[in-house]
């Protein structure tokens, strides 16, 4: 089942230079429902996933808006990860933009060694074997913003070394 | 300036220094004048980042200039200068300048640097403010970067108006009245688009409302950049002690007197040049407590290090500072 907000109608629903709250929310959760604006104008928006077709539609949401806006991304964390650095490209600085992810969901780690992304439901702190080299990675909480995902690196490197 | 220093390129006591020649003097308006510094050798000068700033040493002072060009491999160092009579003495020195004349300056420094993320850039600046500005705008000119400007000054009385009219077109608007301004800077802040970085220089209180709109409009601080060229006036401050460590002796500081005269009348030789927080000479290191920096040198992640103070203006937040000295 697809979003109703993802048909370009919808899309350009949003009128240019909007400068309130846009609320996006990834997977079958409307997480932002209850969302607090603070009083500014909102604009709602859900994707099933964050695709390719998904973040196109994000990016020219904001490529619409101007400098005041707030963006809210919700959902699963990888949905969240890989919107976060989709609309990062758009120059949007952290402060405009508040990420809620969900306490369960996959991950994306991104190898520090061949720099390929495997995705994981394995909580932060654990090992994940990387789809790229097959190295075993450990990640921590350190997201990054320009690779979309947390950084994974050898779990033996000091061993190795 | 000594005859030996004709064959060398940096000043023997200050280690990055330059010495340089005064290669043109021509006046912009009734009481702006700009001047071009030059290597004697005719050298290229070290590049700089758009919206840096030189401090140029006149008998016992100094000064914080900006520079105007765009700042890659430049042949020459242009800065505009007001003159301002009643004033600490630079800009009448600089105004005395005359072609051939040599001068001490620092290295470029750069505190006003364009965001490398930038989608575009929103250019503001109020009168002699127009100095780092233009090297943005040269800059945006050089490298097709998206930028616009919004120009305050009074009519017959701005400098580099053409420069600023040839380099921006129609992305420059022209404001003669605070009025005016206030119209365009309200529906220029209410319709940038996503990832705009806001530039700003002018007196004090022009920057202080001009950041404050940006802020009450939703403007995050990350995206707001402002240059202050003058060092505000600084009151006298608290009383505070410091204590030196490799001496061995602790110094009481009294409201009114600099850390830095405290040192000197202490019998230490502190580097120093502005004496004002502008050039960073006179940095000491800190190994314990919390300054007050006052200086307009230090980033602000250098300030919120706490390891290092500009000791000619900054002072103590507590009763006791301990020094490396
Ligand atoms: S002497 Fe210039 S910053 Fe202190
Ligand atoms: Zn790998």
């Amino acid at each position: 089942m697809r979003a109703a907000s993802q048909s370009p109608a919808t899309v350009t629903g949003c009128e240019p230079g909007f400068r309130g709250v846009i609320c996006v929310s990834f997977g079958a959760a409307n997480t932002l429902a209850d969302h607090d604006a603070g009083g500014m104008p909102r604009q709602d928006f859900r994707f099933a996933s964050a695709n390719p077709e998904a973040l196109a539609n994000l990016r020219s949401v904001l490529e619409r808006s101007c400098v005041g806006v707030r963006l809210v991304l919700a959902g699963p964390p990888a949905d969240v990860h890989a919107a976060a650095s989709a609309v990062a490209e758009c120059g949007l600085v952290d402060e405009e933009i508040t990420l809620l992810c969900d306490e369960v969901g996959p991950r994306v780690i991104f190898c520090g060694h061949c720099h390929a992304s495997t995705t994981t439901d394995h909580p932060i702190g654990t090992d994940v074997d990387c789809r790229g080299c097959a190295t075993t990675l450990t990640f921590t909480d350190h997201f990054s913003r320009r690779v979309g995902g947390y950084l994974g690196f050898s779990a033996h490197a000091e061993e190795a070394a | 300036m000594t005859a030996t220093a004709l064959q060398t390129k940096f000043h023997p006591v200050l280690e990055g220094t330059l010495q340089l020649e005064v290669t043109n003097v021509s006046a912009q308006t009734d009481s702006i004048t700009s001047i071009t510094f030059g290597d004697p050798l005719g050298e290229l000068l070290p590049s700089y980042v758009p919206g840096s700033h030189l401090v140029v040493q006149y008998g016992t002072g100094a000064n914080a200039y900006s520079l105007t060009g765009a700042g890659n491999a430049p042949r020459e160092y242009a800065i505009s200068v007001l003159r301002v009579e009643d004033g600490a003495g630079g800009s009448l020195a600089m105004h005395a300048l005359s072609v051939g004349d040599r001068v001490q300056v620092s290295r470029p420094r750069s505190a006003f640097a364009p965001a490398a993320t930038a989608k575009h850039h929103l250019l503001i600046a109020a009168g002699i403010g127009i100095t780092p500005v233009l090297s943005h705008a040269r800059y945006a000119a050089e490298w097709g970067a998206s930028a616009s400007l919004i120009y305050v000054h009074r009519p017959g009385t701005g400098a580099h108006v053409q420069d600023a009219r040839d380099l921006l077109g129609s992305g420059l608007t022209e404001c003669t009245d605070r009025g005016s301004f206030q119209e365009v800077l309200t529906r220029k802040l209410t319709t940038q688009r996503l990832g705009t970085h806001l530039y700003v220089c002018g007196p004090a209180d022009f920057m202080d409302s001009v950041l404050e709109q940006a802020r009450d409009l939703g403007w995050p601080k990350g995206l707001l950049h402002s240059e202050a060229f003058s060092a505000a006036a600084l009151d006298d401050g608290q009383p505070f002690a410091v204590n030196l460590a490799r001496s061995g002796i602790t110094v009481e500081v009294p409201a009114g007197v600099s850390l830095l005269e405290t040192l000197e009348n202490a019998g230490l030789s502190i580097p120093n040049m502005c004496r004002k927080g502008i050039c960073g000479e006179c940095a000491v290191p800190v190994l314990r407590g919390v300054p007050q920096h006052r200086d307009l040198y230090l980033t602000d992640q250098e300030k919120a290090d706490n390891t290092t103070m500009m000791c000619c203006v900054s002072r103590s937040l507590d009763p006791e500072l301990e020094l490396d000295l």
